[in-house]
């Protein structure tokens, strides 16, 4: 009723009786203008790097000569990819595979939990089968090799990165924010604290993580040394530099994941504890079937975020370890600034990044589907 | 026997809350223990830190390390640099995202379907993945070592401008509707009504941009490689690492110290709003 009233009101003043085209498009101009600013610097600074790196990504383009770039197809790709002697066998990597299939299968008992639309499960489906199959691809035992070792071993050490730092960083989220998801200043401030390295730089975060670590003067020896431990060659050791990264890179960002699981608690009814109270459940009863439940949504979300994150690292290893020891931490992002800066081979690090990007792209959209399904 | 128990039980409860909260604070004191430890280096002289680096209270406390800074090497230039890039990147991103947002939000312009998908594709580029040739573009015009070249790549947020549109899109149009009434223009709505109501949002959106800019790596790293231009960030990166952090730890740590007070000090003012800018930001909310 009082819409109707307003819009004779808006459609009988004075103004509403101008005519002509710019009055009559008078949304679509001003909604252009309102838009243009962000239009111009989100198409050239966000969209067109895009396009220029697969552009790129076909060129011996020399950092130092750009001038003599030169088209080569496809070959930046090659370089990446494939190698000599490649063959096919169904053992390869055949744990890896299995645990893509069992990813299949989990993401299908979501559809039927109505967490995942069937559509995004297909998709899913659809490109862990193309993975499954091209992950038999390899060099042969005796003769061949990969035409770039230093990317796979790169993608490898990422890989690892984000599976180890996943779950860790994931888990202990969960775990603080069920534990300090209390009103009140005590649990107010203990949430400051645990939050508080999140507004670190990496840097700094390097700054003191490169110094606790230090086997002969860092606090972390000195701790350890009141339980008899020995002194730990963190960084130095090839074994311990990833996991040392992974913990340093928990200690920063933990407190993000944290917030994220706080907020989706305060959307789980009480009513749900309520009821839960009154059936006489227990405290891991309610957590199972109450509070997991109801963080479904947001586990999801914060999973994919982590995964999203844990791939771009680079800081962390870039500063602290420079990749080493033995190339045990060399993350891709490091081979990429390094192809391009260091070798000047802008052409091959565009192809990287095309090959990061849809990476990225594959784990963003169901990152999407996830948002957009509620 | 059966009168005491309800006093025992309600004894157990209160030692088992007793002891998870004690459990917490020492929990949380470990967590801060390197931030305490960082302060604590800052303050301790030079020649001290050279036997002992295990303490967390400063073995004759000194300022020296912080006056140093300032005397010393370029981290003043270093500050000074990521203070205006951040600045403006922040007064630009709440603009364009603001501006964009109330257009998706409000005005039923044409193509609508179209573009607003287009700018939410945006969110699934990564910003790390694209360095290469954003390097290329600004090398071709010659632009790499200035701020300019720190702040443009960085004010396109397609993610600001999703926060933006959510957030008009949720005031009631009634009070627009009234200002229209009275003959205000559309930019003087925007201006002087959407705005000032999206003080939540724009407050939110600006400290998570803040943080994020403060603390950006890899692109000021490729961008501005002359040691001028280096940002806070990458400066103490670059100080790392190398001799100086043998001899000269205290000073060393001073500058992790003033690198990390702007935002520090801004999270103890803004922390509820920070944090709700990463719950909404993240589509958490």
């Amino acid at each position: 009723m009082r819409d109707q009233v307003l819009e004779t009101a808006l459609a009988d003043r004075p103004k509403a009786g101008r005519k002509g085209w710019w009055f009559k498009n008078r949304d679509t101009v001003d909604g252009y203008l309102f838009l243009l600013p962000f239009l111009i610097v989100y198409i050239v600074f966000v969209i067109f790097p895009v396009l220029q790196a697969v552009y790129m990504s076909f060129f011996d383009w020399d950092l130092l000569a750009m001038q003599n770039r030169s088209f080569i197809g496809l070959e930046n790709y090659v370089t990446m990819l494939w190698g000599r002697e490649m063959t096919w066998d169904l053992q390869h990597l055949w744990p890896w595979r299995l645990a893509i299939a069992g990813l299949v299968g989990a993401a299908w008992l979501l559809v039927a939990d109505k967490t995942f639309k069937r559509i995004t499960a297909v998709w899913l489906t659809v490109i862990s089968l193309i993975f499954i199959v091209v992950l038999g691809v390899h060099p042969a035992a005796d003769a061949g090799r990969w035409n770039d070792a230093l990317f796979w071993s790169s993608l490898g050490n990422t890989i690892q990165f984000v599976l180890l730092s996943t779950p860790l960083i994931v888990g202990v989220g969960l775990l603080m924010a069920l534990a300090l998801n209390g009103g009140g200043r005590f649990f107010g401030s203990l949430r400051t604290m645990f939050f508080a390295p999140y507004v670190f730089s990496v840097s700094v975060l390097t700054l003191i993580f490169g110094f606790l670590l230090n086997p002969q003067r860092g606090i972390l020896a000195e701790f350890l040394g009141y339980f008899g431990i020995e002194p730990i060659p963190w960084l130095t050791d090839p074994n311990l530099a990833m996991p040392a990264i992974v913990l340093a890179t928990l200690w920063w960002t933990v407190g993000f994941n944290m917030v994220l699981f706080l907020a989706g608690l305060q959307d789980i009814e009480p009513q749900l504890y309520e009821a839960a109270d009154l059936d006489g459940a227990n405290t891991w009863q309610k957590f199972l079937h109450v509070t997991i439940p109801g963080l479904r949504r947001t586990l999801l979300l914060v999973v994919i975020l982590q995964i999203i994150a844990s791939f771009q690292i680079f800081g962390q290893v870039f500063i602290m370890t420079r990749g080493g020891p033995g190339g045990s931490t060399r993350v891709l992002i490091q081979h990429i600034y390094e192809s391009g800066f260091r070798d000047f081979d802008l052409g091959y690090a565009s192809a990287m990044s095309i090959f990061l990007f849809l990476v990225m792209f594959v784990v963003s959209y169901f990152q999407f589907r996830i948002g957009g399904e509620e | 026997m059966t009168a005491l128990q309800p006093t025992d039980a309600s004894t157990k409860r209160w030692f088992r809350l007793f002891s998870f909260r004690a459990l917490l604070v020492v929990a949380a004191f470990f967590w801060i223990a390197p931030i305490i430890w960082m302060f604590s280096l800052a303050l301790t002289p030079n020649d001290v830190l050279r036997t002992v680096t295990t303490s967390l209270v400063p073995i004759q406390p000194t300022i020296d390390n912080f006056l140093s800074v300032f005397q010393v090497g370029l981290t003043p230039r270093w500050f000074l640099n990521s203070t205006i890039v951040t600045v403006i990147t922040t007064v630009l991103t709440l603009i364009l995202c603001s501006l964009a947002g109330y257009a998706f939000a409000r005005l039923e312009f044409r193509g609508k379907k179209i573009v607003f998908p287009f700018v939410l594709a945006g969110l699934m580029v990564p910003k790390e993945a694209m360095f290469i040739p954003l390097f290329l573009m600004f090398a071709e015009v010659e632009m790499h070592n200035t701020h300019a070249a720190l702040f443009l790549p960085r004010i396109a947020a397609p993610l600001g401008v999703f926060i933006m549109t959510q957030f008009f899109r949720a005031i009631p149009r009634e009070i627009e509707e009234a200002a229209e009434l009275d003959g205000a223009s559309r930019w003087t709505i925007f201006w002087r009504v959407m705005l000032p109501m999206s003080a939540p949002a724009l407050t939110a959106l600006a400290i998570f941009t803040f943080v994020l800019t403060w603390n950006d790596y890899l692109w000021p790293l490729v961008s501005a490689t002359q040691k001028e231009m280096f940002t806070i960030t990458t400066g103490l990166a670059s100080l790392q690492g190398n001799f100086a952090q043998a001899t000269e730890l205290g000073s060393l740590m001073a500058r992790g110290v003033v690198a990390s007070a702007p935002l520090l000090i801004l999270f103890i003012i803004f922390q509820r709003q920070l944090i709700r800018g990463i719950s909404v930001g993240s589509g958490g909310k």
